[in-house]
């Protein structure tokens, strides 16, 4: 198998990289694929932490760089799935620990392994995040509807389309009510801003800090909405045309679907 | 707090910029730059020393520049000077926060590189008497900036501000470093989620003996704590364990003034906005008991009274 | 590992875990490559747990002076090292305290003892079991001798997140051991505090190596090879407990009622 290598990043931190890496996986592992999830945070690592994988740690990204230990040592399965594996970083260690040549190594060594080899971007735009933007050949950049964010977002893409990989935008922790009254930019906004192809809208919710505390992706809960939005950004990954969920404000996704049919 | 007359300082201005204002509180309200600057030329070093503090965490998105931001107001609305430098060089933002971002003509890389002089590159803030932000470039790189370049840089800001506020970026890499090194005193923020807690425990160890840091927990949802869907915070402090400055609860007020560029400090009559005054207060070295929003009562806020209302 | 390093107070060969006529070789070679790039330089010949014969300590004086550099001392942890260095007049180092570089051969030893563990985390051999006792109690406890390490790292701070202490020895630590932190120690590991992050005691075999802690919530504990970790939410109370590891898992016992166990050592899986 030669998995799709896709870097998750967005410059500013706190708006969802983690979060978005663990569910994207969790539902692809749930629709069959072979996921590997790689997290490219020295020293701040979180992701097992999101899935409550912290305790089944034996080795770490940069012992697997030094060659102390196999991959596939190190490699973690996930409580719930059978085909989502995490690759820890490294705690005790800083961003150096690893060079962009040896990181682009083992997420290619980890792609003969997989469908799917997700990688877990640290905020901003230094050495963490050009060792994780040198393993995939693919990225996703997630932001929130806030200035901010889409600035440091604009500032991601551009760093990455220089090097000619494809970019997809997830705007996450959408608030429609807040778009409504206008106090926050809309999806529409947001895109016009960036001009990359989207590829999910990711509504806010109370339940997610709760679940990353406990080490429970959201997407299993199958009461949430977060589940059917994630299944759609996995389809739209593997190919599909799927409308957007429509949150109340219909003029605005109706234009999107617009130009999305048009091109 | 009087409305300064709208400017962007041409170079070495900055006295035209205090004249301008209407109100001759202007001079008595701490020390004015342009006394300080004439002091330093005239007399040789000052012997007015400032307070340098980096605002960092770790984890992303937590709430360093808002707080830096937020904290920077209420210290000028108390009278300090106050200056508040971005060194998120690359992803600059305390900018926005402020609302100044069509203001910036010169940043911290032409100052530390010497195109510009300080002075010329301070821009002043649009609301609040005694408060200046030096911003950070956008469209360059964290390992531009020469360290020690960096550090004399805030020494000599420290001569002439009460307080230098520096805005860390996120994580711990090269950007953090440089943003600690000018400093002598921490505040590191952190939200009420086990994530962050793990990166700013990592971040304190980094910060080391030099510094004791102090604790601002952010976006608290006191409902979500009481259904035990959040982490309190005693469960964050229990396991960072260091003094708390403030705890600031989380208003959806927050997202749209920062998307507007005015920071909460400026309504002291919201939760957030009083809680950033007394945050100030404390860090001016005032013994302040938390106030009680008015729409959280019950035992949780007591006891975060008694957390607060006992020492710092 | 580098044969040859440069260190802050000269060079350090490491011929820790290496056939030592093949290592001879290769650091001939190196040294003849570049002659009098190292001229007045002292060096520190590291021998990890191996015990080098007289002739071989010859044998590589004479090969450094050949390059210039004076052989001054010889570091490792086998027994009778020490008096060999004092036979040839050599100074004599211990795996010193942590990070240091003996410290980091070490933690190149462990990887193997980690391989073992995770290849019984995958065969599901990691769970804590806490030691069923019966609830009358014998009247006194029994002090065990701990074996006389080279020294015990005395650490008197919080370990935060992200930092690390390995020793070739015992670990004390006075305060915290937050999530993320690591301890690895050869001899035992005593926290006077919350143990919270990862603990591997016992790290280059010493299946009768304990963890002591006031509170015990570790994210992993290991001892020797033997790993668990603690999936369940702890609801007691905390009180200072040990772990330590019997017929082939590690079990955790409060710390009064140590005394109760039917044999003082382990029983080795």
């Amino acid at each position: 198998m030669n998995a799709r290598r896709i870097v998750i990043t967005s410059g500013k931190g706190g708006v969802g990289k983690t979060t978005t890496t663990a569910n994207l996986g969790a539902t692809l592992a749930k629709r069959g694929r072979r996921v590997i999830l790689i997290d490219a945070d020295i020293g701040l690592r979180n992701l097992d932490l999101v899935l409550g994988l912290e305790k089944r740690i034996v080795f770490d990204l940069v012992e697997v760089a030094e060659g102390r230990c196999q991959l596939r040592q190190a490699l973690i399965k996930d409580k719930r799935f059978d085909s989502l594996f995490i690759l820890p970083a490294a705690q005790t260690r800083e961003k150096d620990a690893i060079t962009a040549q040896q990181f682009a190594t083992i997420a290619d060594a980890a792609a003969e392994q997989a469908d799917y080899v997700l990688i877990d971007s640290p905020a901003g735009i230094e050495t963490g995040f050009r060792n994780a933007v040198a393993g995939a050949a693919e990225a996703i950049v997630v932001t929130t509807p806030e200035v901010s964010a889409i600035r440091d977002a604009d500032r991601v893409i551009g760093k990455i389309a220089g090097e000619g990989k494809p970019i997809r935008l997830i705007v996450n922790r959408l608030r429609p009510d807040m778009v409504r009254s206008g106090d926050m930019l809309s999806v529409e906004d947001v895109c016009e801003v960036l001009s990359v192809e989207l590829l999910g809208i990711v509504p806010d919710d109370e339940e997610i800090i709760d679940t990353t505390n406990r080490g429970e992706p959201i997407v299993l809960d199958d009461a949430n909405r977060l589940r059917a939005i994630y299944d759609k950004i996995a389809r739209r990954l593997e190919g599909e045309l799927v409308p957007f969920t429509r949150f109340d404000n219909q003029t605005l996704f109706g234009r999107i679907l617009d130009a999305l049919k048009a091109g | 707090m009087h409305q300064r007359q709208d400017s962007v300082i041409p170079g070495g201005a900055i006295e035209a910029a205090v004249t301008l204002s209407e109100s001759s509180e202007a001079s008595a309200a701490g020390v004015t730059l342009s006394e300080s600057s004439a002091a330093s030329e005239v007399e040789g070093p000052s012997t007015k020393s400032g307070r340098a503090i980096v605002i960092t965490s770790g984890k992303g998105g937590v709430g360093k520049t808002t707080t830096t931001a937020n904290l920077g107001t209420a210290l000028a609305c108390r009278g300090a000077s106050v200056v508040l430098v971005d060194a998120d060089i690359g992803l600059r933002n305390l900018d926005i926060v402020l609302g100044l971002e069509n203001r910036v003509k010169y940043h911290l890389l032409d100052v530390l590189e010497g195109r510009v002089t300080v002075e010329e590159a301070l821009v002043a803030d649009k609301r609040t008497e005694n408060l200046f932000l030096l911003a950070a470039a956008q469209s360059r790189e964290k390992d531009e900036v020469e360290t020690f370049k960096l550090s004399a840089l805030i020494s000599r800001l420290r001569e002439r501000f009460d307080y230098v506020l520096i805005d860390s970026p996120a994580g711990i890499e090269l950007g953090f470093k440089n943003a600690v090194a000018g400093a002598d005193e921490a505040i590191v923020v952190c939200t009420p989620e086990v994530a962050a807690v793990r990166d700013v425990d990592r971040v304190v160890g980094l910060l080391g003996n030099r510094f004791r840091p102090r604790l601002v927990i952010n976006r608290l949802r006191p409902q979500l704590v009481k259904k035990g869907k959040m982490l309190s915070v005693d469960d964050v402090n229990g396991i960072l364990r260091l003094p708390l400055l403030g705890v600031i609860a989380d208003e959806p007020e927050i997202i749209v003034t920062t998307n507007r560029g005015e920071p909460l400090a400026l309504r002291t009559v919201t939760p957030t906005g009083a809680a950033y005054h007394a945050i100030a207060a404390r860090v001016a070295g005032e013994d302040v008991p938390a106030p009680i929003p008015p729409a959280a009562k019950g035992s949780f806020f007591e006891r975060l009274g008694s957390l607060l209302g006992g020492g710092r | 590992m580098t044969l040859l390093r440069g260190r802050l107070d000269g060079l350090e060969v490491t011929l820790s875990g290496r056939d030592l006529e093949q290592a001879f070789g290769e650091l001939e070679a190196r040294l003849a490559s570049q002659p009098s790039f190292y001229n007045g330089a002292s060096a520190v010949a590291g021998f990890g747990t191996t015990l080098p014969a007289a002739a071989d300590i010859a044998r590589l004086r004479g090969l450094l002076l050949q390059a210039g550099i004076t052989l001054r001392a010889l570091s490792g942890s086998s027994e009778g090292l020490s008096a060999l260095a004092q036979a040839e007049n050599l100074q004599f180092e211990v795996g010193a305290a942590h990070l240091s570089d003996s410290a980091r051969s070490l933690v190149a030893d462990f990887a193997g003892a980690r391989g073992d563990i995770a290849a019984r985390r995958k065969r599901g051999e990691a769970s804590v079991r806490r030691a069923k006792l019966e609830p009358q109690a014998r009247a006194h406890s029994e002090l065990r001798l701990v074996e006389a390490l080279p020294n015990t790292l005395y650490h008197s701070a919080t370990l935060r997140g992200g930092q690390a202490l390995h020793h070739n020895g015992n670990i004390v630590v006075v305060g915290d051991v937050n999530p993320g932190a690591e301890l690895i120690a050869t001899g035992e590991i005593l926290v006077f505090g919350r143990l919270a992050g990862t603990a591997h005691a016992g790290a280059q075999g010493d299946e009768a190596a304990r963890i002591y802690a006031l509170e015990l919530t570790a994210t992993q504990l290991r001892i020797a090879t033997f790993i668990a970790a603690e999936e369940r939410e702890r609801t007691a109370a905390p009180q200072p407990e040990a772990a330590l590891a019997r017929r082939g898992q590690i079990v955790i016992v409060p710390l009064h009622r140590l005394g109760e166990l039917d044999d003082s050592g382990t029983t080795p899986a």
